[in-house]
């Protein structure tokens, strides 16, 4: 620190507040002179409208789920995801197709009004057949339109989320 | 027009002093004690209008920068932070009201005598006017170095006196107020 | 050519129109670069658009997923593709705050007191709007009516509205009436974070006059005058006697400057001292029960006060209208008056550019100034101001005595 000295110097003439302005003196200049759509920015904020956004790669956004390489659904309905979800917003059940030796979800129902985003389901699915995507725009119009089905309805698990007249996001 | 412009300028000592007058009866009537003030800063202010008026550009400034400025704003102070309804309910302010009446009468009677020649004299206009050659300024000296030249040349002792009365009063307030413990 | 005094009142009434027209676009435009200057300074963009699905957004049309509007709001897309015009961007958000604030419900509380409740923010706007009219603009005439304009042809318009020889007193004075406007709205909403606020306010107001008039006292002791224009132009341009006294000077006007410029910022309550309207204790000081207009009266006000403080400081301290600081005016003088070049010689002379080019870089580190120094402690405000300020400013009064001793 200052010895005492100097302190009475620093008294008299607010150094740190000159080192202070000089700090966002300079920044002010720099973004100044790039406050543009150019190459070499400073400024940090995102014209998100018409920008679209990049996301860390952990994002948490809507439940979606995931087919493999021959278009087949990859949920086994081992119910893990059902049982540790803490609001309780997956609804599945079982049934039986034709061709395929593990048991193939009828049903799998998603209200999104209620879900909390946790990821607990994600984690605890035991075939990688559940994710959360990237989406962010997830408002809309009326309540029905958070439930979220296998087929049919607004929305439906494989697809991602219509998007409004703004909505953009980096994933579609 | 340019008459009534000229006559308009002569005039505005007297709608002033009426404002200043009005301002004060606000001051005394009023029920709210901030009204009173607000009152009291009005007169001031109108005060200040009637030096304007009068040429004396100096004094009228002075009054707006010391009285409305500065004490004012104390007395505003005290006002808002004082509780005056308990003194309401105690009647501290009637009880003085019969020792207030003849003073103020004589006052007046004071006012009177030292002003009879502006109020029932002749020269009326001519003691209305600050005159520099009282305070042994020349004409063409501007009010402000009429002002200074009188305060700090002329008249220096009595102003010092008066500073060091003030000084006094100050002392006097802080030994007043202060608490028992040193 | 004298005016007739009719002639005098026209045209006094024009000068009072175009300097109330010149603050009143001001304010407005200041909040404009409040946001933007703040906004740079914190690595963001500031306001870059403006009237959302009013004009064009409904029209935007969709390329690749990505929405593109039109309108108003594609025009200021448009501009942000170069570098230092996209600042302008967002630029009719101004006229948006002053339609909300003009068109905002008009809340009175209901245990307000009502008339003083109406009559604060009017006494903060007249006092501090009043001031104007001691401040000169320009030292003379700016320009003079041509001959065959109707009426007025030939007369002089005036850089300045009234020449008072004690203007800066007037300023003062006037400015300080500016502390009842804050106070009784304070006491007049009837509650208790503005009375607090306002009660920071004035102590804070009124400690700050006495190094504020006091540093001013040390251009009145230089120049032996009150009057705006005279001491404006002699702190410029006055040849000091010798080398020593105009290194004196210089250094004197250079530190009188800050100091000036510190109490000022406490007495228009702006950032590092706006104890009145510290938002984390007190929800918004003075004026937190007040709504449209008359929050914006109180708005106003603060802003003009701001032009006011910047106009003092760069007559006294900065040059006023001529081109250089510090009283560095005169060496400039001796070298490039009789320079060839005509612009050299023109930078000798007074120009109202000059004095409006430093009234806006003074209202940038206002700005700047906000962004970057942190909020004072209530103790600290008092310290800086009674055991720094004033010792400070009494030294500098004495040593602008003995220069004028020597002079």
């Amino acid at each position: 620190m200052a010895s005492p000295r100097y302190s009475l110097l620093r008294t008299l003439i607010p150094f740190d507040i000159y080192g202070g302005m000089k700090l966002t003196g300079k920044y002010f200049g720099k973004v100044l002179r790039q406050a543009n759509r150019g190459l070499k920015r400073t400024h940090v904020v995102v014209e998100y409208p018409e920008v679209p956004t990049t996301l860390m790669p952990r994002f948490r956004g809507r439940l979606q789920m995931i087919k493999d390489e021959q278009g087949e659904v990859k949920c086994v309905c081992c119910m893990a995801c059902e049982k540790i979800c803490p609001t309780q917003v997956i609804t599945i059940e079982k049934g039986k197709k034709e061709g395929r030796k593990t048991p193939f979800p009828i049903r799998y129902d998603f209200e999104m009004e209620r879900c909390i985003f946790c990821e607990f389901c994600v984690e605890s699915c035991g075939f990688d057949s559940i994710i959360l995507n990237h989406q962010f725009e997830l408002a809309t119009y009326n309540r029905e339109d958070f439930s979220h089905a296998m087929e049919g309805g607004f929305q439906n698990m494989f697809d991602p989320t219509p998007v409004s007249h703004y909505s953009v996001s980096s994933e579609d | 027009m340019e008459q009534l412009l000229i006559k308009l300028g002569q005039y505005m000592f007297v709608i002033f002093g009426l404002l200043a007058v009005g301002g004060a009866g606000v001051l005394i009537f009023s029920k709210s004690a901030v009204h009173s003030v607000i009152g009291f800063l009005f007169s001031m202010i109108c005060v200040a209008g009637c030096f304007l008026s009068l040429q004396a550009e100096f004094l009228g400034v002075a009054q707006l920068l010391v009285y409305a400025g500065g004490i004012v704003v104390l007395f505003l102070f005290v006002v808002m932070l004082v509780e005056l309804t308990k003194y309401q309910e105690k009647g501290i302010f009637q009880t003085q009201t019969k020792f207030a009446i003849p003073l103020v009468g004589l006052g007046l009677l004071a006012f009177a005598g030292v002003f009879r020649t502006a109020l029932f004299g002749a020269s009326t206009n001519e003691a209305l006017t600050l005159q520099p050659g009282l305070v042994g300024a020349t004409e063409n000296l501007g009010n402000a170095q009429a002002v200074s030249r009188g305060l700090f040349a002329n008249f220096i002792l009595p102003f010092e006196i008066l500073s060091v009365i003030l000084l006094v009063a100050l002392v006097g307030a802080i030994v007043l107020a202060k608490s028992e413990r040193v | 050519m004298t005016p007739t005094l009719t002639q005098y009142l026209v045209i006094s009434l024009l000068q009072i129109v175009v300097v109330m027209g010149f603050v009143m676009t001001l304010v407005p435009l200041l909040t404009f670069a409040e946001r933007k200057v703040i906004g740079y300074v914190q690595v963001r963009l500031g306001a870059t658009r403006v009237a959302g699905g009013l004009w064009g957004a409904q029209r935007g049309r969709t390329h690749q997923s990505r929405t593109f509007t039109g309108g108003l709001n594609g025009f200021m897309w448009w501009l942000g593709r170069w570098p230092v015009i996209s600042i302008f961007r967002g630029l009719p958000m101004f006229i948006a705050d002053a339609l909300k604030l003009l068109t905002k419900e008009d809340i009175v509380p209901i245990e307000a007191d009502k008339a003083v409740f109406v009559l604060s923010p009017a006494l903060a706007m007249v006092a501090a709007f009043t001031v104007f009219a001691a401040i000169g603009f320009a030292p003379g005439a700016l320009f003079y009516f041509p001959a065959k304009f109707p009426y007025l042809g030939g007369l002089p318009f005036y850089g300045f509205l009234t020449d008072l020889n004690v203007g800066l007193l007037f300023i003062l004075g006037v400015a300080s009436v500016g502390v009842y406007g804050i106070v009784l709205g304070a006491w007049a909403s009837n509650s208790k974070y503005p009375l607090l606020g306002g009660l920071r306010s004035a102590a804070q107001i009124v400690s700050y006059e006495v190094p504020l008039t006091l540093s001013l006292l040390v251009p009145v002791v230089l120049t032996g005058s009150l009057n705006f224009n005279e001491m404006s132009t002699r702190m410029a341009t006055d040849i000091p006697v010798n080398g020593l006294v105009g290194i004196g000077r210089t250094l004197l006007m250079f530190v009188g400057f800050f100091v000036y410029t510190t109490c000022g910022f406490a007495e228009t309550n702006r950032t590092p001292f706006d104890l009145a309207e510290a938002e984390n204790e007190l929800v918004a000081g003075f004026h937190t029960e007040y709504s449209g207009m008359k929050f914006s009266f109180f708005f106003l006000s603060e802003y003009a006060s701001m032009i006011t403080v910047s106009a003092l400081a760069s007559a006294f301290f900065l040059g006023g209208h001529y081109l250089l600081p510090f009283g560095l005016q005169p060496t400039w003088n001796h070298f490039f008056q009789n320079s060839p070049s005509a612009f050299l010689a023109w930078t000798c002379t007074p120009s109202i550019l000059w004095f409006l080019l430093k009234i806006f870089f003074l209202l940038f580190v206002f700005l700047w100034v906000r962004a970057t120094v942190p909020r004072y402690r209530y103790d600290q405000l008092m310290d800086v101001g009674w055991k720094f300020l004033i010792p400070y400013t009494l030294v500098m009064f004495v040593i602008a005595a003995l220069l004028r001793y020597a002079a």
